[in-house]
């Protein structure tokens, strides 16, 4: 008896306990049982970097779905002696034009034409896995960056020639984290193939890694720096006959961004105007007043309309 | 006894939420109309509540969910305009005053309205709202239209920008509810 008493007592107890429960998750308020039903989902990080490129390495955005976009990177004369001569190295500018499109809101195909060594280049760009939080958390941005570049320029030394020997190939693994609303880095391993290279004692294969910074000083300007390290470079015959080893490539800027513009400003040591050469054959050097002015533009525009998701 | 408190157990919590309505992909779009250009975005993510008995309700709006005609729009209204980094969701949520001439068992059309708390980009506003609710088959619908300035939730609109958004934008609501 007295054992079924205290069963009895313990089972009201617990039912009081339930109901209570019951009673006061009802009292609660509806929004918080919203947030608390919609807290684990995923929210993905967007606008790492402002373009798609910080100024020589790729950033590791990728426009929208359906976007196309059309850039023209400059690289002007160095503040050297013929600085002016050069009509503020404007005479000595090299440019590149550049299309890409993105098919899918994780893939972007380009192509582009350089006039430094007259190169040709297509790539792909492929977003791998984004930074979020949530029910998947992920510290990093990761984005994918493979191109292949085709010399055309003339060969002058009357020998005979294969066409491979004017490719070369970058590979770039964009590893990105936005550190709060105004900061984003980037580290960036890259490698560099040359099917041919001056000399037989120079490397086909150059490894190098690069690094970025951005901050943002209002919603539409932000600094940025950028430098490339790399970890076997390659020696070259200077025409004052010195033999010298190739700079890294150090940049610092600013992006500038207007509706569908984006405008960056820079000064660089590099003058190559595609990845094999600011990665791989930078000569110039900034304590040698070799710095060169430069511009990244680009607009995009929009050839297919993203699609609302219908209810249901 | 122990069967009947399971079954009152049962019964009271079946009773509490016998009168709400969810949703969780509920439609709300805005409208910009400005002298350069019209801006459209539509959300079909919105989550929301209504609780019929207690006379209250609650919307979850999360702010990425906003797709634009433009992917760069979608951007810079989420980073430049909303800052949805640090404020993804705008809420509403408070009391209704009509909700008792809603009568569930046949169809109609019932104006509401709808007032309380709004917080848009980190900014809370007492505000309130008419809205129709629609009674369908015991299914309840709300459609409604109303106006919100950025400036009062401080959304800074740059002196560049007054020509591509308006200074005051049209918001739509519809919601099918399913009974919770």
């Amino acid at each position: 008896m007295r054992k079924n008493n205290l069963r009895h007592f313990q089972l009201i107890s617990i039912g009081i306990c339930l109901l209570a429960g019951t009673t006061l998750s009802a009292q609660n308020d509806l929004l918080a049982e919203l947030e608390d039903e919609t807290k684990d989902e995923t929210q993905y990080t967007f606008a790492t970097f402002k373009g798609t490129r910080v100024v020589n390495l790729q950033s590791p955005e990728i426009p929208g779905k359906g976007v196309l976009q059309y850039s023209i990177l400059h690289r002007f004369g160095s503040f050297d002696n013929e600085f002016f001569y050069n009509f503020l190295g404007l005479d000595n500018a090299q440019i590149k034009m550049g299309l890409d499109y993105s098919p899918t809101n994780w893939l972007n195909v380009g192509w582009g034409h350089s006039s430094f060594q007259k190169v040709y280049d297509g790539y792909v760009k492929y977003r791998l896995v984004r930074q979020s939080t949530g029910a998947k958390t992920f510290p990093f941005t990761i984005t994918g960056f493979s191109a292949l570049y085709y010399k055309s320029q003339k060969f002058t030394d009357n020998l005979p020639h294969d066409d491979t020997e004017r490719l070369s190939y970058v590979h770039e693994l964009v590893i990105a984290r936005k550190f709060g609303k105004k900061f984003s880095a980037e580290i960036v391993p890259a490698f560099t193939h040359f099917n041919v290279v001056e000399t037989k004692d120079n490397n086909n294969d150059i490894i190098a890694i690069g690094g970025a910074l951005r901050y943002k000083l209002s919603h539409m300007i932000a600094v940025t720096a950028e430098y490339i390290y790399q970890v076997n470079p390659n020696d070259y015959t200077h025409f004052n006959g010195n033999v010298e080893t190739y700079a890294n490539a150090f940049s610092v800027g600013c992006d500038l961004e207007t509706g569908g513009h984006v405008f960056q400003l820079f000064l660089t040591n590099s003058r190559g105007v595609t990845e094999p050469y600011t990665i791989a054959e930078t000569p110039g050097r900034w304590l040698d007043n070799d710095i060169h002015f430069g511009f990244n533009i680009s607009r995009v525009f929009t050839l297919q309309k993203p699609k609302v998701p219908k209810e249901g | 006894m122990k069967k009947i408190f399971l079954t009152a157990l049962t019964l009271s919590a079946f009773w509490a939420q016998a009168q709400q309505f969810a949703t969780r992909s509920g439609e709300v779009t805005f409208f910009s109309k400005a002298a350069v250009e019209n801006i459209e975005a539509i959300n079909n993510q919105v989550s929301s509540v209504l609780d019929l008995e207690k006379n209250q309700f609650a919307f979850l709006v999360p702010i990425k969910a906003f797709v634009f005609e433009k992917a760069l729009m979608q951007e810079h209204f989420n980073e430049n305009y909303m800052e949805s980094g640090e404020f993804p969701t705008a809420k509403f949520s408070g009391s209704m005053e009509g909700i008792e001439n809603v009568d569930l068992t046949k169809d109609g059309k019932y104006e509401v309205v709808f007032a309380g708390t709004m917080t848009l980009h980190g900014v809370s506003k007492s505000i309130s709202e008419n809205a129709t609710i629609l009674v369908e088959n015991g299914k309840v619908k709300l459609m409604t239209k109303f106006n919100i300035k950025p400036a009062d939730y401080k959304v800074e609109i740059p002196n560049s920008k007054q020509k591509n958004i308006a200074s005051t934008i049209e918001v739509s609501v519809k919601m099918n509810y399913e009974k919770k």
